[in-house]
């Protein structure tokens, strides 16, 4: 009876994984197929593998660029983030002070806040400004999620730092701020790592507040994959090409952390 | 005092300010600031496209015309409404059932779970232009199938047919977001206590019984969290549809949030528009709200 039912387990795991990596299977072979390979009728699954859709759109097409402003932007909203951010996990894991669950709450509702409601305003702010299409608005943007995912993610692992260890830093003559900078931060550097990564990949992969806030200068990859996709004639290999390069980096990423990672998009609900 | 003692003693002392004003401050300039700013352009009739209208006061206007006089975004709520909970329910099932089958029967499961993890963490651009692909009319690799078993008309394509187009972003979504259920179910799994289950077996208890007796009152919390955040997650959908579709044929796919869009970046409505992106927030901060309480009750206390 157990046996049938670890062999009916597995057969429906092997469909459900199946399902889970063909499409992206589908994507990476298209990257690699000649245009005639890629619109055949029937579908192609063994064809001779050619490379010209990487340089062809990398740098012919000139989309090599965006892959620079993807790295700028999502390196520069997650050590945002992280700089403002975590100091105030650390009050909120380790101070107590009125009004402390709801200002919590507040961070909560900047984490899930639409980008389609927020963008429009921050546009027109931005513009009054100069600051359109400029690197430094995604940047911006990018942090209102990331800050508030910083602060609650690193709100956990400082809790679970034991708080005698707090009691000895004092006890040898530590400021607080001391205390934080030498013995705490080391501590919870694993979880920085951690939310630093998910950081990236947040901002890596975010596509609204970039398609509005930026034109052309300083586009991120995402903003440029459907620029692409035209009604007629779309070259699917370097859309696919490009999609690629855009997705590969994260799925290396997601492995590091896949520890954190349940942890990270429950808002520290859940401990993976 | 030495001037060196008053600066430590300011760090010591004031260090919760001190490390909490610069993300309140950041916070308030990038979400507060153009929350207040889109509410204040909603009372206006400012407009990048038509002359004249450049940001006078109207009253409740654009509340009203939301209200009484636009069909096209009555009929875009009931897009997301049915979007929201067809795609939660369906991946919550297939999720949780999943869990449990990797959690009953699967041993080792480390390679399995970062598998699943892939479609989740994909740009939903990238995901997007995938299943475009996969379902293109000519030479999608799945239409080709689907028409090969009879399951598809030779001139029908899943993305542009009327009737057909939004379970099929559904599906898209289902396959995107089911493996997160099962994380997160899983991970609730793992941690509940081994006490009752083994007390329920020795008193004989049939395996349905000790799910629905058990497994599942234990699990409730993580059950309400999980549905509350793909809740708000469907609800805020933009990306993958977008992409996929733009909100077409027709209005057939537009969720209320490619409504938005297109209302403030194709018309330039920009005082009517600040009154649907209200909409959209209001239904969040209400969802939000109701997540909050549901942590409160996952853990008896404030989230760690």
């Amino acid at each position: 009876m157990r046996r049938t039912w670890r062999i009916v387990a597995i057969a429906a795991l092997v469909v459900v994984l199946v399902i889970v990596l063909t499409p992206y299977l589908w994507l990476l072979m298209t990257s690699f197929k000649t245009r005639l390979d890629a619109l055949a009728d029937a579908p192609v699954w063994w064809f001779t593998p050619t490379l010209e859709h990487y340089p062809k759109v990398f740098f012919d097409k000139g989309y090599l660029p965006l892959v620079l402003n993807s790295l700028i932007v999502a390196c520069g909203s997650t050590v945002l983030s992280l700089i403002v951010g975590v100091p105030a996990a650390y009050v909120f894991a380790r101070h107590d002070f009125r009004g402390k669950e709801d200002l919590f709450f507040f961070f909560l509702t900047t984490r899930m806040a639409p980008p389609v409601s927020i963008v429009v305003p921050m546009f027109l702010m931005f513009g009054f400004v100069g600051l359109i299409d400029t690197r430094i608005s995604v940047i911006l943007a990018h942090s209102t999620f990331n800050l508030s995912l910083v602060v609650w993610m690193m709100r956990g692992f400082f809790a679970d730092i034991p708080s005698e260890i707090d009691e000895a830093a004092q006890m040898d003559g530590h400021t607080r701020a001391g205390m934080f900078a030498r013995v705490l931060l080391p501590l919870a550097a694993p979880g920085i790592v951690a939310t630093a990564v998910l950081c990236f990949i947040l901002s890596w992969n975010e596509f609204l507040y970039a398609l509005i806030l930026t034109a052309f200068e300083s586009r991120t990859l995402t903003v440029g994959i459907p620029g692409l996709v035209t009604p007629h004639g779309t070259l699917w290999g370097q859309v696919a090409a490009v999609a690629v390069v855009a997705t590969l980096p994260i799925i290396v990423f997601t492995f590091l952390v896949q520890r954190h990672l349940v942890r990270g998009l429950t808002f520290g609900a859940v401990k993976g | 005092m030495t001037p060196g003692r008053i600066g430590s003693r300011i760090l010591d002392k004031g260090v919760g300010p001190l490390f909490l004003i610069p993300a309140l401050v950041l916070l308030v300039v990038l979400l507060v600031g153009p929350f207040l700013y889109m509410v204040g352009v909603s009372f206006t009739d400012l407009s990048y496209a038509l002359p004249g209208r450049d940001g006078n006061f109207l009253g409740f206007d654009n509340y009203r015309r939301l209200m009484r006089e636009d069909p096209v975004f009555w009929e875009s709520f009931g897009t997301t409404l049915t979007f929201v909970f067809g795609v939660v329910s369906v991946e919550f099932v297939l999720g949780f059932a999943l869990a449990l089958l990797l959690f009953h029967h699967i041993q080792r499961r480390r390679v399995v779970l970062s598998l699943l993890l892939i479609p989740m963490m994909l740009a939903p651009v990238a995901v997007g232009l995938m299943w475009k692909l996969m379902l293109h009319g000519e030479f999608g690799m799945l239409t080709h199938y689907l028409r090969q078993v009879g399951l598809l008309g030779l001139r029908t394509a899943l993305l542009g047919n009327h009737d057909l187009v939004l379970p099929t972003v559904m599906l898209v979504d289902v396959w995107e977001w089911t493996p997160f259920v099962t994380l997160v179910v899983l991970a609730g799994l793992l941690s509940l206590p081994r006490d009752p289950f083994e007390a329920a077996i020795m008193d004989g208890a049939r395996p349905w019984q000790v799910f629905r007796d058990i497994t599942v009152p234990l699990m409730r919390p993580i059950i309400a969290l999980v549905l509350l955040l793909r809740g708000i997650d469907a609800f805020k959908e933009f990306d993958k549809v977008f992409i996929l579709t733009g909100g077409g044929p027709g209005t057939a796919t537009e969720l209320l949030s490619i409504y938005t869009w297109r209302i403030n970046f194709r018309n330039w409505d920009l005082g009517y528009g600040a009154v649907n992106a209200f909409m959209v927030y209001l239904v969040v901060l209400i969802l939000c709200a109701v997540f909050y309480k549901a942590i409160y009750w996952t853990e008896g206390r404030a989230p760690k």
